[in-house]
């Protein structure tokens, strides 16, 4: 097998990359028998040298496309050696990494070959093949093709844990110049039917434990920063609606790098890293701390601050809340406090059932009172130096712009459920 | 003067010494679990035998006393490799004999916070071995992964690779602390004993050609542009890269 297979596997995995997702939490599957179970808390494996984590194998059925998205090395013009693997292949790849511990699981993505239809069911077979000749209960993430058929889908959604179309463009404009190929009705049209699969699939099983799982770990979707003129506000209020119109599990964000130049795609100085870190702290604020698009961003402020995370962007457009007394503010008002991530905040909900909290209470419950101190009292007493004012704070809570690129924040991997999460990813907000 | 004390590392032995204790006043300034080598003149070292029956008594007490909540992360922090962990233990069950449920929940007192800090330091490490085991496949039909973890990670983490290969024998040896876990998958069972390597296992065939695959993978993953070895640093320190698979060579 192995000079041919590890040619193939280089070139499809190096097509695969760019497809930021890895999460391989929120899906629990048993192992009954055979090897393999998914794990809910979501587990990294590795880390590559650009800090990304490795959990799933991740590779493309083949690089082979139809299609000329301007922004994907697969395009169809670009001239580059096109492989393919078998559905067996992808199998045996797939367990002999899993047994070793490489992995959480597969995530299976392609380039469209002949029709849509066609390209779905090569993928569904390769799934199949694990989950029914090697017994496989592991983490399976499966991409759509746009436009296949909706019994495809259906097939697919169950025998995946997650599945998912990229959206890659927030707006209908930028998909029409830049992937003329796709129309948003074909990437959109398959999500919703995704949805209420999820929808319909979750009442079946309430009345019957029977009715096999469609798709556990939901789905998700991508979207590419920075390779057309769109705004943050654009693009945080889509995630809203995906979210709750959708339903959505995750949305991740991929600040674009040029791999070919092409005169649709505007020239970029550098790649927006800080820009994409940016949108997935939004996106966390979304999520897990009841923040809703409009509240931080509008008409006159369309874009994240580079210098300041959202959190402290709108706790200075607000001063008028704080501070806020750590013994008597809910959880959502601390959650809004700036150095109050939701671990810290459920900690001093716990802890101030057992008496009051003061200042060095709240430096041992892991609040970051570097920043936290100029939104709080605790006991009364404020913690900061300086009076709260926009101004005066905004130079001390801004960070250091120009240490390198970024931060650059580990990409979104789900570790040990809401609580660990959210700061794990977003350093503590 | 310090006073300090001795036991034999179990934790039937550190139960012994609280039991002991004719007061919560009277706890020892350290607690070690082999006498110090070199004992000061004035030095009174108290070595603690373990008394099992008097252990699961105390034991229940606790349990009656803290509840199951309250004595979680005491089962992790024993696990610590630590030299403080035995002392931050008792102050904490100490607290906990006092204050009964809530001590778990009086998260910011300076006799629990320590402690929770480092059952979860343990509880973290024992969650990244989960991803950074590497099983090698041995002639004769079994999978070996070798690690040295900070902390005695290996009970925590056994019921979830049991659960995962349960139908491949493998071991798990921690080769800092001496021990391994040994799966038998006919019974589906696994066992924490003393174990010590004489030699490099041999491995087959298929094992070399499939870390090449991953190998050439993990290295094909990288985006240049993006490119922050500190952060992966962070994320994969040096101490546990000669385990990896994908760091070898
Ligand atoms: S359809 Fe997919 S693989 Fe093909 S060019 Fe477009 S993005 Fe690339």
């Amino acid at each position: 097998m192995n000079n041919d297979l590890m040619e193939k596997l280089k070139i499809l995995a190096d097509g695969a990359k760019y497809d930021v997702s890895c999460s391989s939490s929120g899906s629990s599957r048993a192992n009954n028998g055979g090897i393999g179970n998914a794990a809910s808390c979501g587990i990294c494996h590795s880390w590559t040298s650009d800090g990304r984590c490795v959990s799933l194998l991740k590779i493309l059925m083949t690089n082979r496309c139809i299609y000329d998205c301007a922004y994907c090395v697969n395009r169809s013009s670009n001239d580059t050696q096109r492989v393919a693997l078998t559905p067996q292949e992808v199998a045996e790849l797939t367990i002999g990494f899993y047994r070793r511990n490489y992995i959480e699981g597969l995530f299976l993505s392609t380039g469209v070959v002949r029709s849509p239809d066609y390209t779905m069911e090569l993928l569904i077979e390769a799934v199949r093949t694990l989950r029914s000749e090697y017994r496989f209960n592991g983490y399976i993430h499966m991409k759509l093709v746009p436009g296949a058929d909706p019994l495809l889908v259906q097939e697919a959604g169950l025998l995946a844990d997650r599945i998912s179309v990229n959206l890659e463009l927030p707006t209908r404009e930028s998909l029409a110049l830049l992937a003329p190929d796709k129309s948003r009705d074909a990437v959109v049209g398959p999500m919703r039917q995704v949805s209420s699969l999820i929808v319909t699939n979750r009442a079946e099983r309430k009345q019957s434990r029977k009715v096999p799982r469609f798709a556990p770990a939901g789905q998700s979707t991508q979207l590419i920063v920075g390779a057309t003129p769109d705004t943050d506000r654009q693009i945080v209020t889509l995630s809203e609606q995906l979210y709750q119109r959708l339903d959505l599990k995750r949305v991740y964000y991929s600040a674009f790098i040029p791999v070919m130049s092409d005169s649709r795609l505007p020239a970029l100085p550098f790649s927006p890293l800080r820009r994409e870190h940016r949108l997935y702290q939004a996106d966390w604020l979304l999520r897990y701390y009841g923040f809703s698009a409009h509240e931080l961003l509008d008409e006159t402020t369309p874009n994240l601050d580079s210098e300041l995370d959202p959190k402290t962007g709108w706790a200075l457009r607000h001063l008028e809340l704080f501070p806020v007394e750590v013994n008597r503010a809910n959880y959502e008002e601390l959650l809004r406090v700036p150095g109050i991530g939701v671990r810290s905040a459920q900690r001093i909900i716990r802890a101030r059932r057992q008496g009051h909290l003061g200042i060095d209470e709240l430096i041992r419950l892991g609040v970051v009172m570097k920043r936290a101190q100029y939104f709080v009292t605790a006991r009364g007493r404020y913690a900061g130096d300086i009076r709260l004012e926009s101004g005066l704070l905004r130079g001390r809570l801004v960070e250091p712009s120009q240490k390198k690129v970024v931060r650059q924040m580990s990409l979104p991997f789900e570790t040990q459920g809401a609580d660990e999460t959210a700061s794990a990813v977003t350093g503590e907000l | 003067m310090g006073s300090s004390c001795c036991y034999d590392g179990t934790l039937g032995g550190l139960l012994t010494l609280l039991a002991r204790l004719p007061a919560a006043a009277d706890l020892p300034d350290s607690i070690a679990t082999q006498p110090p080598v070199q004992q000061g003149l004035f030095s009174n070292t108290v070595t603690v035998e373990t008394d099992p029956e008097l252990a699961e008594q105390y034991w229940q007490k606790l349990h009656h006393r803290l509840g199951s909540a309250g004595l979680t992360p005491v089962r992790s922090a024993f696990l610590a490799d630590h030299p403080q962990k035995d002392l931050l233990i008792c102050r904490y069950l100490l607290l906990g004999m006092q204050e009964g449920r809530r001590v778990s929940n009086m998260l910011a007192h300076p006799q629990v916070s320590p402690l929770l800090k480092l059952a979860q330091q343990v509880n973290r490490e024992a969650h990244r071995y989960l991803g950074f085991v590497r099983f090698r496949e041995v002639t004769g039909g079994f999978y070996y992964a070798a690690l040295a973890p900070d902390h005695r990670v290996l009970l925590l983490i056994a019921p979830h690779f049991a659960a995962r290969f349960r139908d491949q024998q493998w071991v798990i040896h921690d080769c800092r602390h001496g021990e391994g876990i040994v799966f038998d998958r006919h019974r589906q069972q696994w066992l924490l004993l003393p174990m010590e390597t004489s030699a490099e296992p041999e491995f087959t065939p298929q094992e070399e050609q499939f870390q090449q695959l991953w190998q050439s993978y993990f290295a094909t993953l990288a985006i240049e542009e993006r490119k922050n070895l500190k952060l992966q640093q962070s994320k994969v320190p040096l101490k546990v890269r000669p385990w990896l698979t994908e760091f070898g060579r």
